[in-house]
């Protein structure tokens, strides 16, 4: 077993350094009178590519709740010479496909098409970015979807539970406000008040990742002539500063539901995971990531508790975030967050055998290459790694990082992540858990329509 | 040195396609270059070496799934797929993942109505262990009764996550059993509750033996792997299984008659359910898999409801008044038979049974008024981008040859569907969307103002 952790190790930071950081390059363009910074990955596989412009600026910044994201949602809404339908028809046609992500922290807006299609394609998306308009009638038709599906969020138990939590969580700070908005703030939004916020983030600092052929360098051109941005704003920033929240668990009522929906976690600052990356990587890989994780083992594979339970750690550049995330019948709720809590607690006091150590290290390490299969996933880990101002350096270090870090190192992460008593828990489910959940923690009723 | 970033050699070869003018001979200008292993036995196997990284994927394609079930024991293939993760004769109980992951990798399955699919990724190094695993589940597969018993708790949840939890779920279940009523397609995949408590280890046994078997099972292999080697390691770890006589008989005794549809009347189908707006699918039979009237009806499902220009996009969502939150449309083909549907989310406020009537309405009209050259190119164009995208990884790649292998008995059918979509004419689609739209349909809907 030891062999093939040494060669797992040796193997996949070989891998790394000799092969694809080699294939990073990093330049600069002239786009007007500014400088954009670009990163490319060439990749041959396909006569196609990728554009990602990272937009150092996202949620946190909202003037109004759920503004940037509905910047986006409406950039191809209508320019003053091409209504909606035409501007999607026109990236129908070639076949291009365009999506954005926007966090508290960043947006990205990507593109990908043919290679030959470069020039048309990237040409419309500075024409979209340039002279968006928002027309007043497709925008309030976005802004009823909007409300609509909102007002709907009860038909998906789970991505209810996700909601609330944050909203409870991150309580008084700016990242409580939803990405995508709350109906208050879709009320506010107007098209005057859009083409403000387009003008912001034109005007904000700005990165372009790019994965495909060397045809892409066709696209600084396409750029220069057609995009007018600029690197003249700021990124808003935000250091959470107020305690933790008390202790209790949010019960959020939805009728008829058999099964519970079961979030633990809080928000962590940067104070608190700045150097530490890798070991609240592993430490959540541990706790949830996969079947053998500990958490599956005892919730599912022991107990036959659960489908699925999973932790994650997320974390940004000034703030982070630590949770679990499972379900289970009514009758089982109270029984699965008091496991949760007996794992969380015999993990941060060390109550765990070398093997299981071991083994969550060669599932870390031996899956490292498998981040690099995909230009696109890969470029999404440079995108990361450079918000959080980390050397791509530490990616290739990874590996060595994780075969370093000891069991009482692991523990005393939990222990800081996880310290149970600082916990939110939020339970969507029916009300009738009220009296099971009480042994744990006060229980607080919350109706869900507070929290959209 | 060996890992070096290069140019990956899928045998992907792209002739300069192009997107504004018509592609040029599609089928020939993607070349696969798959290694083929058929056992005594009857197991296929296809091999595709890539050397990009050292890691491969690996898929196990079982001809089984919910259309094999029997009234009693509905649930039977997706509740033995979890019970192959826990354990067979030589890598015991709760080993298999253990193994998987502590190299690295990661493995799961899912399961349809015909078939059941277990994919595992994994470093290079570890192929011949794998390759064991999967021997040992196939030929002497534990079912230990005390890990049954907790995997039918886990199914359960499982179901209920799904589905009695799931608005959405419900919707898909309702339409099913009322597109298929009387036919194997209208069971329920993941089982009725009342077998799923009472079914027991011997009949999932049984179940087993009958269909898992090599004569029943495609294997892929895409990835740094050396086709040589692996052929022999395959030889060596299945060439002893023996096949399934049974099995054959009972892929014959489904015959095709059995899953024909004839709806007499339109169905609608009113369900309540915890959905504040009303979600709906109004679905109609079409044709089973590799159909050449098929992909005839793939193009007309993205022209009306694909990307942003779709037309029941625009025609429901993108207004000034908007009607839907969400629309689509789909052409989904099994092995024995497929639907065309369309579904959605209705806004608040609109009547469900005007919408339904407008929508029939407004269907037929669109055979004469969105079928155009420029729609249908369109529609290939993206085809080609989606193409690309699919075969963008090993497991991608791997599940594209091997769903053409299970389906339709070779890989290469694929060639054969680029030419399909290739001659796809105006006339075609505009023949099918009147021939679809002037059949009756099942119009299902869950809502919580239904009573």
């Amino acid at each position: 077993m030891k062999y093939l952790w040494i060669c797992l190790l040796v193997m996949t930071s070989a891998y790394a350094k000799d092969g694809f950081l080699s294939s990073v390059k990093r330049m600069n363009w002239n786009i007007g009178k500014e400088e954009l910074e670009v990163v490319w990955i060439e990749d041959n596989k396909f006569p196609k590519f990728t554009a990602s412009i990272f937009f150092q600026d996202g949620a946190i910044s909202d003037p109004i709740s759920g503004i940037t994201q509905t910047v986006f949602d409406q950039l191809s809404a209508g320019t003053s010479r091409e209504n909606q339908r035409e501007i999607s028809e026109f990236f129908d046609f070639y076949g291009a496909n365009l999506r954005h992500s926007v966090t508290h922290e960043y947006s990205i807006f990507t593109v990908q098409a043919l290679t030959k299609d470069i020039k048309p394609v990237m040409g419309k998306v500075c024409e979209l970015f340039k002279d968006a308009q928002f027309p007043q009638n497709e925008l309030n038709s976005h802004i009823s979807r909007s409300k609509s599906q909102l007002k709907n969020l009860v038909t998906s138990h789970s991505s209810l539970a996700d909601r609330v939590f944050r909203r409870i969580t991150f309580k008084d700070t700016p990242y409580a406000s939803p990405v995508e908005g709350t109906l208050e703030g879709l009320n506010q939004i107007t098209q005057i008040k859009l083409k403000t916020r387009l003008e912001y983030l034109n005007k904000t600092k700005k990165v372009l990742y790019l994965a495909g052929p060397s045809d892409i360098y066709e696209i600084e051109d396409v750029l220069s002539k057609n995009c007018s941005w600029s690197n003249a704003n700021k990124a808003e920033r935000y250091e959470i500063k107020k305690p933790l929240p008390e202790s209790a668990i949010y019960l959020v009522e939805v009728p008829s539901a058999n099964q519970a929906q079961i979030r633990v976690g809080r928000y962590l600052t940067s104070n608190e995971f700045v150097g530490k990356f890798d070991h609240f990587s592993f430490m959540s890989s541990f706790l949830g990531g996969g079947f053998t994780s500990k958490l599956v083992q005892e919730l599912r594979v022991k107990r036959g508790l659960t489908y699925s339970a999973g932790a994650y750690v997320s974390m940004q550049r000034d703030y982070g975030r630590v949770g679990i995330v499972t379900f289970s019948k009514n009758e089982t709720a109270a029984e699965t967050i008091s496991l949760i809590r007996d794992v969380l607690s015999d993990v941060a006091s060390g109550k765990f055998e070398e093997k299981e150590f071991i083994h969550q290290k060669n599932h870390v390490v031996g899956g490292f290459a498998f981040g690099f299969e995909e230009t696109s996933a890969f470029l999404g880990q440079i995108m990361l790694y450079d918000h959080q101002k980390r050397d791509l350096s530490q990616l290739v270090n990874f590996p060595q990082v994780i075969s370093n870090m000891t069991m009482s190192e692991l523990g005393r992460v939990d222990m800081e992540a996880f310290p149970w008593e600082k916990l939110s828990i939020v339970v969507v489910g029916d009300k009738s858990l009220v009296k099971s959940l009480s042994r744990i923690r006060p229980v607080r009723l919350v109706k869900y329509e507070d929290y959209l | 040195m060996k890992f070096l970033f290069s140019l990956l050699v899928l045998f992907v070869f792209i002739n300069g396609c192009s997107t504004t003018k018509k592609n040029k001979n599609l089928a020939e200008s993607i070349q696969l270059d798959v290694e083929e292993l058929k056992l005594d036995n009857g197991m296929t196997a296809l091999l595709v070496n890539n050397s990009k990284l050292p890691i491969f994927s690996l898929y196990f394609f079982y001809k089984v799934g919910g259309k094999n079930e029997v009234p009693g024991i509905t649930g039977a293939s997706h509740f033995l797929e979890h019970m192959m993760f826990k354990g067979a004769k030589k890598y015991g109980k709760n080993t298999i993942d253990f193994i998987i992951e502590g190299s690295g990798g990661s493995t799961n399955a899912y399961t349809t109505n015909d078939s059941t699919v277990y994919y595992e990724n994994l470093p290079s190094s570890e192929l011949v262990q794998i390759l064991d695993i999967e021997a040992d589940r196939m030929e002497n597969l534990a079912l230990d009764p005390e890990d049954f018993n907790k995997e039918r708790a886990v199914v359960l949840e499982e179901r209920k996550m799904r589905y009695e939890n799931s608005p959405k779920g419900q919707l898909y279940q309702l339409l099913m059993e009322n597109l298929f009523t009387g036919t194997p397609y209208g069971r329920s995949v993941i089982g009725d509750i009342p077998d799923l408590k009472s079914v027991t280890r011997e009949q999932i046994h049984a179940y087993f033996k009958r269909f898992y078997a090599p004569n029943n099972v495609v294997l892929v292999i895409v990835g740094d792997i050396n086709t040589k080697k692996a052929k022999d390691i395959i030889r060596e770890k299945f060439g002893k299984i023996k096949s399934s006589p049974s099995v054959i008989e009972a892929h014959a005794e489904l015959k095709e008659e059995a899953f024909q549809v004839s709806l007499k009347e339109q169905k609608v189908i009113k369900r309540k359910g915890e959905s504040p707006s009303p979600i709906f699918m109004l679905a109609y039979p079409t044709y089973k898999a590799g159909h050449q009237k098929g992909f005839a009806l793939d193009v007309l499902s993205s022209i009306l409801g694909s990307g942003k220009s779709s037309t029941l996009i625009n025609e429901y969502i993108l207004v000034s008044r908007p009607v839907a939150t969400s629309m689509y449309a789909a052409h989904q083909q099994l092995e024995k038979n497929g639907f065309f549907f369309i579904g959605g989310e209705l806004v608040r406020g609109i009547k469900l049974d005007d919408f339904r009537l407008d929508l029939q309405k407004k269907l037929k009209s669109y055979c004469e008024t969105e079928i155009t050259e420029r729609n249908i190119q369109k529609i290939k164009n993206n085809y080609l981008v989606d193409l690309y995208s699919g075969l963008d990884t090993n497991a991608g790649l791997a599940q594209f040859i091997g769903d053409r292998q299970w389906l339709y008995g070779d890989w290469r059918f694929y060639k054969q569907e680029l030419l399909m979509y290739e001659k796809v004419k105006v006339s075609d689609v505009k023949e099918l969307c009147h021939e679809t739209f002037s059949k009756n349909g099942v119009f299902v809907s869950v809502w919580d103002k239904h009573k």
